[in-house]
């Protein structure tokens, strides 16, 4: 190693003192001081390589491993360092690896491994980096790993083997979403259409909704005779707001049944329609299919049904209908369970029965739409009814004919139990559904006994027990002499002002159309939440020329009858057969009565007697009806407290349930 | 090179000597081959390495694994990064796995003369096994009493086709392919023969080397060796002295002539020596022309004559020269020793070898132009030039020690291969083709980031 006096050797002393550290790393600015020297004199280079396969030569492993990064350093950036070192590798694998027995590397033998591992390492990456370029490379690289079987770390294998996973699962995914696509393919027309019908039902709901709002109030508004024109554009601004307000609808208990269909719609679009379309897209736009002219077509398809959904969600959205409010009502469900899910009980009845009594109903009703589909779409149905209910409130003042009211007044209430979870299930239950493990001393324990379906039905079957109704007996109301009015409460005759007839304020007898109504006046005087039947009550009472109301009322019940005589006739043949068939069901039922019935039966009649405006095909009939009729029954007698009951309505209602109530 | 061609277009030189120019410098500039590369099936060292005399094309190869393997030199099979690199993969291979293929080590696998149909291995099986190329199936074999060594065939015979077998044992065979029988037994050497080798002027002397040290000339036509080259009997110079009583020779080596007359002296006195205390001892060059004669004329040689040596130790390789006239030796006690095949004497050419693998044998190599031997010096390969025994080329590449050496002169290309199992090619270096590639490739750059 002589030292070179022209300006050049400054390397040899970098890189000597560079070497002659104890630690684990060149220090990286002599590295640096190095590589700058080297890199702009190629007399440096030579001398460089030079030194450094004489500190190579070293009798001490810290100095070849220092030396070895410094070497690596040149290698991976000068050529001429390559060649020239690679002139000598065998030389340098020898005293890097020392694979050679006749040259083992040196002490300290902790730092001769590390040498070792890097120097391979270096190798490797060399190799990897320059071996087409230098034979030698490739021959020494093969020489240590297939002669000498040495371990190298294998850096493009590893590579390799990852991307091959990595393409594996490519694949793997591919394959997926080729068959999601596939079954996307062969389920797309019922998707859509099942989307569509949806999207339909909502369009709808919202629209009867809408509608009220937007005609109801301000036709009340402009109803008012007393409403003066509106000329201050402050005033008609007032309106507009109060009418835009209006248009957000309220939930009220009359729009109730269609604010449910709507909720359960929207939800349905939202968390179930929603989610499988964008995962449709997704997956469209992911899928890898020759088919591509397919893949477009329904992709168009999905954005569109998107887009439709979007856009009815954000009609609701402004309708004030948010699924905040649907999620409100649904966290108050489980709070009040006790209402909310007897509601929900008798809406699931509502669904079910519906589908078969709905076809008499709106046969007997003579609705404008008359002709109903289907029975599959029960649901709007039931909002349509709904809305020719709100367009009788309006017109006739009468809302009779609601399907709503008539199917609460046939559903039977139920007492709130865990029998409600299974309602109509026929799942079969096993027996030990805790999953215990019972011994019994008796003998084998069956582990997988499943009690039969119709076994569950008969253990849940609930009987109740009848409970006298707590009816209010209203008071006379006849005027006293001495002032005031008689407060004595009599069921039907006053011992002092004769029989109990609705009289008003001042004690006058009001003159009325049938004790029917009166009865039912009565029964339901205590509750009257509905504004319009509290309306038409409130007009009845103040209103002077009452009769020519009761005139044009009875004009109109003459009209109704004979509509109602037409669809008599209409129905005639199929009543003929009903009676055949209702004769043997009932035939059978008095056959299976028991004696616990019969007494109920009586109690019954004695019930109802009281009740003297029941027509005389309801009396006749009564005789033959069985326990089930008569809960329901019962269960009218309770509902009509619940309910509202119109004066017109009633007999409506009555004449319906006839009808659908002699059908078995 | 550009002036050369200008040269020849003007008529300055010949053709010849234009295309031996060219071939020279080539030669001289030989290097570790990055572009093409011999996939070795060998799983051994590789023992042996022959290019075919015909077409120059096909490589045997023979390995200690007992499988041998035929390349095509100049159609690669196929091309690694992008082109650069053309990889040579064995057209076929017989080995263990075959079913009449060599249990142990193959020493030695030839070309047939005349014709690439057929090559011939000889193993440590004691067996000799004559194959058909094309359907590689043994056609013959022959069994030897021992290990075989080294195989030759003549490459100018043209009325025998007789394989010269080196074995343990001490006599050298002559296998006839014809016949599938052993037509000579040649009995002379005192210990194993490892090399073999036949003139390459005449089709009936071969030369055999033994371990025994001795190397002995055998005319198959006669009974009995003719000759025993002695290392003691020496002559200056490549060139028997035209005049024989000078006592300087008219050609001279140019590297000796500094030191000329005093060195000539003291060998001449050497030989005097040596040559009182033989019986038929003469201190002249014309008395051991005489007695070369005499001994041609006397089948049976003396015994006196017959102990001489030619190597210290055995000899491990033996290669005539294109040209016939002169004969190259390596022995186990590292030396190459030249021979002048006319005079049987020692040409006292120093050749600067290192070490030289002692225990096996060993296969030189001679380029003609410039006249250079390529001698396999224990994992590298030195180029000598032949009259002067200046290394001229060190060739470093194999990771342990190199087996054979095989010059192929058509392409200017050398193929080695060692105890490490690959074979190398060392080819002409610095070429334009070379350094267009180069450019093409583009990727051997400095890369300085920092």
């Amino acid at each position: 190693m002589e030292g070179r006096d022209d300006g050049g050797g400054k390397v040899i002393g970098l890189i000597e003192k560079a070497t002659k550290s104890t630690a684990q790393e060149v220090d990286p600015r002599l590295l640096k001081a190095i590589k700058s020297i080297v890199r702009y004199s190629d007399s440096e280079v030579r001398l460089s390589s030079q030194t450094l396969m004489e500190l190579m030569r070293h009798n001490h492993s810290q100095v070849r491993y220092l030396t070895l990064f410094i070497i690596d350093e040149l290698f991976m950036r000068s050529k001429l360092f390559r060649t020239l070192i690679i002139e000598n590798l065998d030389q340098l694998l020898s005293l890097s690896i020392g694979f050679r027995s006749n040259l083992p590397l040196p002490a300290p033998p902790a730092v001769a491994t590390t040498l070792r591992s890097k120097a391979i390492e270096f190798l490797e990456k060399w190799n990897l980096s320059f071996g087409f370029h230098y034979k030698e490379l490739r021959l020494g690289f093969d020489y240590l790993k297939n002669t000498l079987k040495l371990k190298f770390p294998d850096l493009q294998a590893n590579a390799a083997r990852i991307q091959r996973e990595r393409q594996e699962r490519e694949m793997k995914t591919k394959e997926i979403l080729r068959n999601k696509f596939d079954s996307l393919r062969v389920s797309f027309g019922l998707f859509k259409y099942e989307i569509e019908v949806t999207i339909k039902e909502i369009k709808e709901c919202m629209e009867i909704v809408q509608w009220r709002g937007d005609d109801g109030v301000p036709l009340a508004i402009l109803d008012e005779e007393d409403f003066e024109e509106i000329r201050c554009s402050h005033l008609r601004q007032i309106r507009l707001d109060s009418l835009k307000q209006s248009e957000k609808v309220e939930e009220t208990g009359e729009n109730r049944i269609v604010f449910d269909v709507l909720r359960e719609q929207c939800k349905l679009l939202v968390t179930k329609h929603l989610i499988s379309v964008q995962e449709g897209i997704s997956l469209l736009i992911r899928v890898d299919v020759s088919d591509n002219r397919t893949r477009d077509s329904m992709l168009k398809d999905l954005i569109d049904i998107r887009n439709n959904i979007l856009a009815a969600k954000k009609k609701w959205e402004e309708a004030g209908f948010t699924m905040s409010r649907m999620t409100d009502i649904h966290g108050n469900e489980e709070t009040n369970e006790e209402e909310e899910d007897i509601w929900e009980e008798d809406d699931g009845k509502v669904k079910t029965d519906s589908v078969k009594n709905v076809a008499h109903v709106m046969r007997t009703q003579q609705s404008e739409n008359s002709s109903l589909p289907s029975s599959g779409e029960a649901k709007k149905s039931t909002s349509e009814a709904r809305s020719n209910k709100v367009s009788n409130t309006k017109k006739v003042g009468s809302s009779g004919n609601s399907l709503r009211d008539k199917l609460i007044s046939e559903a039977p209430v139920m007492n709130w139990g865990s029998q409600l979870t299974n309602w109509e299930s026929t799942t079969e239950v096993r027996a030990n559904y805790r999953g215990l493990e019972i011994e019994s001393h008796w003998g084998r324990v069956d582990q997988d006994a499943i009690i039969p379906a119709d076994k569950i039905a008969e253990l849940n079957l609930q009987a109740t027990v009848y409970r006298e109704e707590r009816t209010e007996t209203p008071p006379c109301r006849a005027s006293l002499k001495k002032g005031g009015l008689c407060q004595r409460r009599d069921l039907r005759v006053c011992p002092f002002h004769g029989p109990i007839v609705p009289r008003d304020d001042e004690g006058n007898t009001i003159i009325q159309e049938s004790p029917l109504d009166e009865s039912e006046n009565q029964t339901s005087s205590t509750s009257g939440t509905n504004q319009d039947v509290s309306m038409d009550e409130t007009t009845s009472d103040s209103d002077p020329n009452q009769l020519a109301r009761q005139i044009a009322k009875e004009a109109l019940k003459n009209i109704r009858e004979k509509d109602k005589e037409v669809v008599r006739k209409r129905a005639k043949l199929v009543k003929v057969k009903v009676k055949e068939h209702n004769h043997e069901v009932l035939r059978g039922a008095a056959i299976a009565s028991t004696s616990r019935s019969n007494a109920m039966d009586d109690e019954f009649d004695r019930v109802f007697a009281e009740k003297k405006n029941k027509k005389q095909t309801f009396s006749t009939r009564r005789k033959k009806t069985t326990a089930k009729d008569r809960i329901s029954q019962r269960l009218f007698s309770n509902r009509v407290k619940g309910t509202n009951p119109q004066q017109l309505a009633q007999g409506n209602d009555e004449k319906c349930r006839d009808t659908s109530a002699n059908q078995w | 090179m550009w002036e050369a061609i200008k040269d020849r277009e003007t008529g300055r030189i010949r053709s010849n000597s234009f295309a031996n120019r060219f071939k020279s410098r080539r030669i001289l500039s030989l290097q570790l081959s990055n572009r093409k590369d011999f996939v070795s099936p060998h799983r051994g060292s590789v023992n042996s390495l022959q290019v075919d005399l015909t077409e120059g094309r096909y490589l045997l190869s023979g390995a200690a694994d007992g499988s041998a393997a035929v390349f095509d030199v100049q159609r690669a099979t196929d091309y690694e990064a992008s082109g650069l690199i053309a990889k040579h993969k064995c057209i076929f291979t017989v080995d263990k796995q075959h079913e009449n293929g060599h249990k142990y080590a193959i020493s030695s696998a030839i070309w047939y003369p005349i014709d690439t149909g057929l090559f011939i291995t000889g193993s440590f099986d004691h067996y000799l096994k004559v194959w058909d190329t094309n359907t590689a199936q043994a056609v013959v074999d022959f069994k030897m009493p021992g290990k075989v060594y080294r195989t030759a065939m003549s490459s100018m015979a043209m009325s025998h086709t007789l394989i010269a077998a080196g074995t343990e044992d001490v006599q050298v065979r002559l296998c006839d392919i014809a016949s599938g029988a052993f037509s000579h037994t040649l009995s002379g050497h005192r210990d194993g023969v490892m090399s073999v080798e036949w003139s390459t002027s005449s089709e009936w002397v071969l030369y055999t080397g033994g371990c025994d040290g001795a190397i002995r000339f055998w005319d198959i036509r006669r009974a009995g060796c003719f000759r025993v080259l002695d290392q003691s009997q020496t002559q200056l110079g490549f060139r028997p002295p035209i005049l024989k009583r000078t006592a300087v020779g008219s050609k001279l080596s140019s590297v000796a002539k500094s030191s000329l007359g005093g060195q000539n002296r003291l060998k001449t006195l050497q030989s005097k020596q040596t040559g009182s205390q033989s019986v038929k001892g003469s201190s002249s060059a014309k008395a051991s022309v005489e007695k070369s004669r005499q001994k041609r004329i006397h089948p049976g040689m003396l015994s006196t004559l017959d102990r001489a040596t030619a190597h210290y130790g055995a000899v491990t390789g033996l290669k005539a020269t294109n040209d016939g006239m002169y004969l190259l030796s390596a022995g186990s006690d590292s030396r190459i020793r030249l021979w002048d095949i006319e005079s049987g004497r020692n040409t006292l050419v120093n050749f600067e070898t290192g070490r030289i693998q002692t225990n096996k044998g060993i296969q030189l190599d001679t380029s003609d132009d410039p006249a250079l031997v390529f001698v396999p010096c224990m994992k590298t390969v030195k180029a000598f030039g032949m009259w002067s025994g200046r290394t001229t080329l060190m060739l470093r590449g194999h990771y342990e020690s190199v087996n054979t050496c095989c010059f192929n002169s058509n392409d200017q290309e050398l193929y080695t291969s060692g105890s490490d199992r690959q074979i190398l090619v060392w080819s002409p270096g610095g070429t334009v083709e070379d350094e267009m590639v180069q450019d093409e490739v583009a990727e051997d750059k400095d890369n300085w980031s920092d």
